[in-house]
Parts: structure tokens; C-alpha cells; sequence
């Protein structure tokens, strides 16, 4: 939800790119970037292929860091969903405007968040 | 099994693993040890013990067997839901928990404060097929068993603490911030939880030098390319924050 916003400061980010792999994200090797992180959350057989996939295109520091950021949300959402943390007034409503098309509205842990 | 030593000898892989991840990663092991505020050391390591058996039933491995201390089926059952189950984590299901015998609202964060980060070290280990780390041996010790008195209704399920209500044992946990972000405060009933929680996201995510607005040299992704990742990791999780 919140990294929402930051589409906005970083225009160069589609959202829907984030929840859907026929649609572009907009940003430099998203696609390598994206099945990487599909594979690694995922733990699917697909990882190791994955992996090299992104090594090849942006070389093993950014493997790591990429690790990094899965290993940091995989954390961060356990956080949010596992305290029921709320979303202010200014989120919701700034959100709106693209949570339905992302689909989000239908997970679950909506209620958690709206209370 | 445990072990006194943590390496985190990443050297040994194949991967350029930076410096600062493995001494947070270190930190890690050594705050999992210790006796925190409402679990032993030995009852902290189970936990870390059943994160790695819920993993691996998820993913239909072997089960690598339980930590040294017997924990109550309502902490086991949490483990398994924050790991396995979390769309289906709600309001109901954290009521019941907390109110379950040998639980509590402390005991429910300073044990999502173990899931959470040791789920994290585990994670990027998997992430680059390293081995996980061998579990660290306890440190014997009694639980403290101190609630921090500006704990208070915010909206989260668990009481949280504003700054400006945080006690002296607990004043460094926002870096002296005059505002605290939801999350970084979600586990504030459990101040460890909340320096636990900085110091690996400063070592896996962003420091406040980039929160600033400057990227720091060691990172490698851009901004956009970590928050593209991090926006599909927290869809994959169904999580709506």
C-alpha cells in the first residue's frame, strides 16, 4: 500500500507492473528483477534459473541486494498483517484511486489494515 | 542444532555478501540467544526452531525438529499461521491467541519479533542458496518481565508506543524521532523487537542517509528497483499495507 506513493515520486514505476507480468513495470530489468522475487518468496524450482537469469543481466551485487530487499519484506509484512497496523486517513484516500485496479481491495488483510 | 559460534561466513559462497549484512545478521543471533522480556533464551531459540519447521512443511521438506525449550500450542500454532498462513492472520485470530494460557499481548510481539527477523536471515539465505545458519546456543537467564508504561491504544491490535510518551529504558528506539511510521512502532510493547527491526532493515533495505534522499554507494538496485521488488514480494504475501 504504501510503496504506492512512491509511484508517485518515481514516475517511472507502473503499479500494475508490480501484481501482473504481462503488464511492463516501467523499470530497468523489472522483469528479471520481479521473477527473482517470485521464485525466492514463492520458494518454487524456478529459483536457481531465476537467479542467474539476474546475475547475467546485472551481475552478483545486485543478486545480493535484490536478497536483501526480498529477505527485508518478507519481514515487513509479517509486521503489518501479524499487528494489524492501520492505514492513516491521507493513505486511504490518496490510494483509492489505484487499489481497485491492482486487485489489493480483495486481499484479505484489507480488513485488517481498514479496521 | 545449536551451536555458541555464528559465523555467517559468507566469504565462503559464492555471492559478494556485504560486511555490514553479516554483522547484522551476527547481531541477530546473538539477540535471539539472550533472554528477552517475556521468553527464555532456550523458549526464544525454539521459536527460531519452529519458524525452520513450519518452513519446511510449507514446502514439504524434512522436518529439521523442534529448539531446546517446550513452547504451548498456541505459540507453536502462531509460528505456523505468521509463516505459513499470514492472509489469514485477523483480529480475531490475534485475540485469541494473546488470550490463550502462557500468552499474552508481550508474549504474541517479542515472539513476532523472533519470527519476523530470524524468518528474514533465513529468507535471504534461501533466496541465495546458502546454507541456513546453525540456531545459536541459548543464554541462560530469566525473562525480564517489564511492560513499558507509555504503551498505549493507537490502532494497532497490540498496544504501541508514541515518541513522546517512550520511558528511559526505551528512549533510543526511534533514533530521537519526533515521529514513528506505524510499522517501525507495530512492536513497541517489546522495545528489542523495535532496535531489532532497525538494524536489519538498515542492513537489508534502506539506512535514513537514503530515507534523506541520497543513495548510499553500496547499493547496488535503484530506488525504483527495490521498491518494484518490494512491491511484488508484499502482493505475493496478499498483504494490504
Amino acid at each position: 500500500m504504501l510503496l504506492g506513493r512512491s509511484s508517485e515520486e518515481h514516475s517511472a514505476l507502473n503499479l500494475n507492473g508490480t501484481v501482473r507480468n504481462d503488464i511492463d513495470s516501467g523499470v530497468e530489468h523489472g522483469d528479471v528483477l520481479l521473477r527473482y522475487a517470485d521464485a525466492a518468496v514463492g520458494h518454487t524450482p524456478d529459483l536457481a534459473s531465476s537467479r542467474e537469469a539476474l546475475n547475467s543481466s546485472m551481475g552478483p551485487d545486485a543478486v545480493v541486494d535484490c536478497a536483501a530487499t526480498i529477505a527485508n519484506f518478507q519481514r515487513m509484512v509479517r509486521i503489518a498483517d501479524g499487528c494489524g497496523i492501520p492505514l492513516d486517513s491521507f493513505s486511504r484516500q490518496e490510494s483509492a484511486k489505484w487499489r481497485d485496479d491492482l486487485g489489493i481491495d480483495g486481499f484479505r488483510s484489507r480488513g485488517n489494515t481498514f479496521g | 542444532m545449536t551451536t555458541t559460534t555464528f559465523p555467517f561466513a559468507y566469504a565462503t559462497t559464492d555471492w559478494p555478501v556485504l560486511e555490514r549484512m553479516a554483522e547484522a545478521h551476527r547481531r541477530s543471533w546473538a539477540m535471539l540467544a539472550a533472554p528477552g522480556e517475556w521468553w527464555t533464551g532456550a523458549q526464544r531459540v525454539s521459536i527460531a526452531a519452529e519458524c525452520r519447521r513450519a518452513s519446511a512443511l510449507v514446502d514439504g521438506l524434512p522436518d529439521p525438529g523442534p529448539g531446546p525449550a517446550a513452547l504451548s500450542e498456541a505459540a507453536l500454532f502462531a509460528v505456523h499461521k505468521l509463516i505459513g498462513d499470514l492472509p489469514n492472520v485477523t483480529r480475531e485470530w490475534y485475540d485469541e491467541t494473546i488470550s490463550a494460557e502462557g500468552m499474552s499481548d508481550t508474549h504474541y510481539i517479542e515472539l513476532l519479533g523472533v519470527v519476523v527477523h530470524i524468518w528474514s536471515v533465513d529468507e535471504f539465505h534461501r533466496a541465495l542458496d546458502i546454507e541456513l545458519e546453525p540456531l545459536p546456543a541459548p543464554i541462560p537467564g530469566e525473562p525480564t518481565r517489564i511492560r513499558p508504561l507509555g504503551a498505549k491504544p493507537h490502532g494497532s491490535w497490540p498496544a504501541t508506543i508514541r515518541p513522546g510518551d517512550l520511558g528511559e529504558t526505551e528512549a533510543d528506539i526511534y533514533g530521537g524521532a519526533e515521529y514513528a511510521a506505524n510499522v517501525r512502532a507495530a512492536m513497541s510493547l517489546h522495545p528489542d523487537s523495535v532496535r531489532w527491526l532497525s538494524d536489519l532493515f538498515d542492513a537489508h533495505y534502506l539506512s535514513w542517509i537514503e530515507i534523506g534522499g541520497e543513495q548510499e554507494p553500496f547499493r547496488v538496485l535503484t530506488r525504483p528497483q527495490r521498491e518494484l521488488v518490494a512491491a511484488r514480494v508484499s502482493a505475493l504475501n496478499e498483504c494490504f499495507y
